[in-house]
């Protein structure tokens, strides 16, 4: 890979790369850190790459969620990256701001249903990407969304609209 | 409580937007290179103290050794000095009379 392809690179995927990990850490300054050593692994090691076995772009989405749960373990070392048990209860509406709700909702899933939540939903990465991305079966990909959609369901029912009206606003009516 | 359908809840995830990559990425992960002239021009370099002291000690000592030594101190021709004169310790006067000698 030669510098200009490693620039172009760098180009077509910062927003993904910058967006996944902000939202999985909800934090600008960790985000642009982890983007930062994404894109310095691939300029110090482009032969990791290999495109017979998927695109740049999750590739790069799976270093970045490598980054991001080792971030994790060393902050919330005892919690479960996968808790089974995770009560999914209808949050509590403090905020008019459906957007603060709605990344607080994704935020407090247990992290491996965060990830392919938002792989899936945001970045829009096909079952198989997200696979390779998390390095899972696509059948654990599977299980994991639907259990993130279903909690989600749950937390933010606070915000079903009464008799199918919906807000357009960003606010809660 | 009723939880959202499938419709309800997409619609409500594509609210929670993600804020681009900030122009401070690029910089870290591209610094740019100064060129050497520039970099003559307002580039800083960090030295640790103790060696700015040791290479203080051999410059100052490079120029102590490198100064020209004085002259040795040499009388000046037509001046006399009297220092290494002694007074006469023991007189012995010798009479010296005419058709003697």
């Amino acid at each position: 890979m030669t510098e200009n392809e490693l620039k172009a690179a760098f180009e077509d995927h910062k927003d993904a790369v910058y967006r996944f990990a902000w939202r999985m850490m909800n934090s600008a300054p960790a985000a642009e850190d982890v983007a930062q050593d994404v894109f310095l692994s691939l300029l110090r090691q482009p032969a990791r790459f290999d495109p017979g076995r998927g695109q740049l772009r999750s590739f790069l989405l799976g270093i970045t969620r490598n980054l991001v749960l080792k971030r994790w373990r060393d902050e919330y070392r005892w919690e479960e990256l996968n808790d089974e048990r995770f009560p999914a209860k209808p949050l509590t509406i403090e905020s008019d701001n459906i957007a603060e709700i709605v990344g607080e909702a994704v935020r407090s899933l247990p992290p491996l249903q965060r990830e392919v939540l938002i792989l899936s939903e945001y970045e829009e990465l096909a079952l198989d990407e997200i696979a390779r991305a998390v390095d899972c079966e696509i059948g654990t990909v599977k299980s994991r969304l639907h259990r993130a959609r279903e909690n989600l369901r749950r937390m933010l029912a606070p915000l079903k609209p009464p008799n199918g009206v919906r807000s357009n606003h960003g606010t809660v009516r | 409580m009723e939880p959202l359908d499938e419709d309800e809840l997409n619609h409500l995830l594509r609210k929670w937007e993600a804020p681009s990559a900030p122009p401070s990425l690029k910089q870290r992960v591209f610094p740019a290179q100064k060129p050497w002239l520039s970099w003559l021009l307002t580039g800083s370099i960090r030295i640790p103290v103790p060696a700015l002291v040791v290479a203080a000690i051999v410059i100052a000592l490079w120029i102590h050794h490198s100064r020209p030594t004085p002259p040795a101190h040499v009388a000046a021709p037509g001046s006399v000095s009297l220092a290494d004169f002694q007074p006469v310790q023991q007189l012995q006067p010798v009479l010296v009379t005419g058709g003697q000698r």
